[in-house]
């Protein structure tokens, strides 16, 4: 009771499983923005190439897909969250503190996969606008560079295994 | 629901991190986007470009510096402090500033960078070492960064 009330005082009662649970929620939301964001910009040019050169089409898909994969890592992360860290924060010395953890680290996976996967749709909708001028040629040299883009939200997926690992909460 | 100093200064870690990571993507592509150009119109450039355009990635590895040293040196430390609820809120100031000298440079750098790209074709290629040096100063940014951090913590003593 005197704990309840302690809470109202405060404005607010939550529990770390809640806080954890959101945090992998805002890193899925981070990658399906992200992805929705890059694929957009890359279709948009895509239509663009199209309707010049209808033979591109199968060279812009390829490409305007590429930033679908980082829905996935955000899945990957979600997945992580919920069914190995979040049942083990009852255990762990600090709850509310691994909790808050958890959250600040699905923060963290959301900005990767959100500002890797729109940026990723910019690189990609420059190598669908040169598609045509190319002969599809660009494709390879395209793939490369949208690549180095891809390896940050790898990183941001790695990165918050590490530190789970690290903080003993995985 | 209680939240402990260590698990502040953690929140602190990850936000430097975060700021790199986005830094480094937003950068990247910048360089990247112009790349594809300059490749469609000079495909030999290619090593060139792929110099230029990874260079905003050293941004991420700085922010893994960070947390790796907030996760593994600070935080065994903040219990001991006389203060210890503020020492992890400073720590986490202290990576409020790395996250945005990793932020920032990162995407500015890939500005530089892709200013570059873009110059390869009318100097054939000549532009590399000018483009790099200019780079380099905004790099410089991001090392202050965390060197700045790393200054900070152990003034406060937590490092």
């Amino acid at each position: 009771m005197s704990q309840s009330k302690e809470g109202l005082k405060a404005g607010m009662i939550t529990d770390p499983y809640s806080l954890a649970t959101l945090g992998g929620n805002i890193a899925l939301a981070g990658g399906l923005l992200g992805s929705s964001w890059g694929i957009g910009l890359a279709a948009s040019a895509g239509i663009a190439t199209i309707s010049q050169h209808r033979s591109q089409l199968k060279n812009v898909i390829i490409l305007a897909a590429i930033p679908m994969s980082q829905t996935l890592y955000g899945l990957i992360v979600l997945i992580i969250v919920l069914r190995v860290v979040a049942p083990g924060l009852a255990g762990v010395a600090d709850p509310g503190g691994s909790g808050l953890i958890v959250f600040a680290l699905g923060v963290m996976a959301g900005v990767a996969f959100a500002t890797s996967a729109a940026y990723k749709g910019a690189v990609l909708a420059s190598g669908i606008a040169f598609l045509a001028k190319t002969g599809g040629g660009i494709l390879t040299n395209c793939l490369l560079l949208a690549v180095f883009v891809e390896l940050i939200a790898v990183l941001g997926v790695v990165f918050t295994i590490m530190a789970l690992s690290m903080l003993g909460l995985m | 629901m209680t939240i402990s100093a260590e698990s502040l200064a953690a929140v602190g870690g990850a936000l430097a991190l975060a700021g790199g990571l986005g830094g480094a993507a937003i950068g990247m592509a910048i360089a990247g986007y112009k790349g594809v150009a300059t490749l469609a119109e000079q495909p030999q450039h290619l090593r060139t470009v792929i110099i230029l355009a990874a260079l905003p990635m050293s941004r991420v590895f700085y922010g893994l510096i960070a947390l790796v040293l907030v996760i593994s040196v600070v935080i065994p430390r903040i219990s001991a402090m006389p203060d210890p609820a503020g020492s992890g809120f400073a720590v986490l100031a202290c990576c409020v500033i790395a996250a945005f000298a990793f932020g920032f440079s990162g995407m500015y750098q890939g500005t530089v960078c892709g200013s570059g790209i873009s110059s390869l074709i009318k100097t054939r290629g000549r532009i590399l070492t000018n483009a790099l040096v200019l780079a380099v100063f905004v790099e410089l940014i991001a090392v202050l960064g965390l060197v700045f951090t790393i200054m900070a913590l152990s003034i406060l003593g937590l490092m």
